[in-house]
């Protein structure tokens, strides 16, 4: 257990240290400049372009994940039979299951303006091709898709079985007093499976902070900076762009502290 | 009477409706791996063509995904059993001796998976620069072993609680030793639990991109990395051969399809 506080500690302490020098990847000499990185971050205008970004996907991964699991899992629970719903529970998983890498080419695939499954009906609708990965105002809604696709089933499955394990007899009465069926579950099933829910939220929460996989794949934050969230910044900011490390860093210690201080606000509110 | 017929039906034509999502895409890429490029590269798309197995014979001849494979292979192989290794004893200890600390030491461990990814790869990156170990298996072996480990201790907690504390006592008057009792035990009968905790930590690692990303540039690269490369060969993406190299993958996950199905199945049944 030591051990294991050690090896986590090390990394969190050692970006708070190298967020505070000029490290580049080119050369190990630096030196310590202190907030010289932070008060950088404030007047760049891409991190703050970067960060609301990051906002918007965080907010519409999350509420899209949640509208599409909820109803559907409610339509599985009632209008499938047990054999049914078990084997379309695997299914569900599959998406998931699949690695970052691949779901972003099976889909950057199926939206290929030419050659792309989906992106055919549209070619055939619109009398031209359609690249929406290419277009600044799609191409986040076309990356967000695959997320739901991929967390959006999961969750679905994970609701599914948490109604098989609701006790039975409140929406058995509600439906003798003639609730609708929609009611029943508005009503009380999503209500009896609140705390649940609210900890399926915050699990989505913290999986889009770690979507960079398939934005790299799917956009590489393009068209422009139009997808290009903290992450994708601050990769290429260290990296591809120009190799300051310390600058990344500074960058990832900020999204640390605010993601820290956000998650922990948001969690005891929902308690 | 029939107008509700009727939205069961709609209701049910909605699931199969995303059912289909999940398999169409999913099997159209995997019809596409055995095209050629003028198959694939066709409008409308075509389900017409004569099968080839060229895109897979190309991607696993290719030197850079066999070596890929191969670190792949052997970087989560070994990170999950280690992870399996020294995490199975520590969760039980936590399990069986519960102190003061434990709730803590059990949020400690799944508050790692809180951190942004990029704020654990770039000081890692630079420890393992200055120790002369970047871009080596021994670095991406002890840097996801942070991950199978946290995984597997969280995962495997609530699996030994599960063990009726009864068989234990039994064993301990039978003269067992605490060894003898998580070996013989209190390993077998949570094994179920155990098993899927392990397979877990596995998937995780093995689809991990942004760390191996970070931490690699030749010689260590796992798949994932250099399948995402792939479409960079040449003027225009090799649509065959990516696909190709999403089924191979994709082929380890799916394969614990089965496995990892039941474990949240038990996941869920244990709470009701």
């Amino acid at each position: 257990m030591t051990i294991l506080s050690v090896l986590a500690l090390v990394p969190t302490v050692d970006a708070i240290n190298i967020a505070l020098q000029n490290r580049e990847l080119s050369s190990p000499d630096s030196q310590y400049v202190w907030f010289a990185n932070f008060i950088a971050l404030f007047h760049d205008a891409r991190f703050l372009h970067a960060m609301w970004v990051s906002l918007i996907w965080e907010i519409l991964t999350v509420t899209a994940t949640m509208l599409v699991a909820i109803p559907l899992a409610v339509l599985l629970f009632e209008f499938t039979g047990p054999a049914v719903r078990n084997a379309l529970c695997v299914l569900f998983i599959v998406p998931v299951l699949l690695p970052r890498v691949s779901a972003a080419f099976v889909w950057k695939f199926a939206f290929h303006p030419l050659y792309g499954l989906a992106a055919y009906p549209l070619h055939l609708l619109m009398g031209h091709p359609v690249d929406l990965l290419a277009d600044p105002y799609t191409a986040m809604l076309t990356v967000a898709i695959v997320d739901v696709w991929q967390w959006g089933l999961l969750f679905s499955v994970i609701i599914v079985k948490l109604l098989e394990t609701l006790p039975r007899q409140p929406l058995e009465a509600a439906r003798l007093d003639y609730a609708r069926t929609w009611e029943v579950y508005l009503f009380i099933a999503v209500p009896m499976l609140r705390a649940p829910l609210i900890a399926l939220a915050f699990v989505k929460m913290v999986e889009s902070l770690r979507a960079f996989d398939l934005i790299y794949v799917m956009t590489r934050g393009g068209p422009g900076v139009a997808t290009e969230t903290l992450d994708m910044y601050a990769y290429s900011q260290g990296f591809i762009e120009s190799g300051l490390i310390s600058y990344a860093s500074s960058m990832a210690v900020l999204m640390m502290a605010v993601t820290t201080i956000a998650f922990t606000i948001l969690w005891r509110w929902a308690r | 009477m029939k107008a509700r017929a009727a939205s069961t039906l709609a209701m049910r034509a909605i699931i199969v409706l995303v059912a289909a999502l999940v398999v169409i895409p999913v099997l159209w890429t995997l019809i596409s791996s055995f095209k050629h490029t003028v198959d694939i590269e066709t409008t409308p798309p075509t389900l017409v063509f004569t099968p080839t197995l060229d895109n897979f014979l190309y991607v696993l001849n290719r030197a850079s995904v066999r070596n890929a494979l191969i670190n792949s292979i052997v970087i989560s192989a070994s990170a999950v059993a280690i992870g399996a290794v020294l995490g199975l004893p520590c969760a039980y200890a936590v399990a069986r001796y519960p102190t003061r600390r434990a709730p803590d030491i059990q949020f400690f461990v799944l508050s790692l998976r809180f951190l942004p990814p990029i704020a654990v790869a770039l000081p890692l990156m630079v420890i393992w620069l200055d120790l002369g170990l970047y871009d080596t298996r021994i670095a991406m072996i002890v840097t996801y072993t942070l991950f199978t480990l946290s995984i597997t201790i969280w995962l495997a907690i609530p699996a030994f609680r599960q063990v009726p504390k009864e068989i234990e006592e039994a064993a301990f008057i039978d003269g067992y030793s605490a060894y003898a009792i998580f070996f013989r035990i209190a390993l077998p009968v949570a094994s179920k639990s155990l098993i899927g905790a392990i397979v877990f930590s596995f998937v995780l690692v093995w689809n991990e991109f942004l760390i191996a990303l970070m931490l690699t540039t030749s010689d260590a690269r796992t798949l994932p990395i250099v399948a995402s490369e792939l479409s960079q060969l040449g003027f225009d993406t090799p649509w065959g051969i990516l696909n190709a190299s999403v089924i191979v993958l994709s082929l380890p996950p799916l394969m614990f399809l089965g496995v990892l199905s039941g474990f949240l199945n038990s996941l869920f049944k244990r709470n009701a």
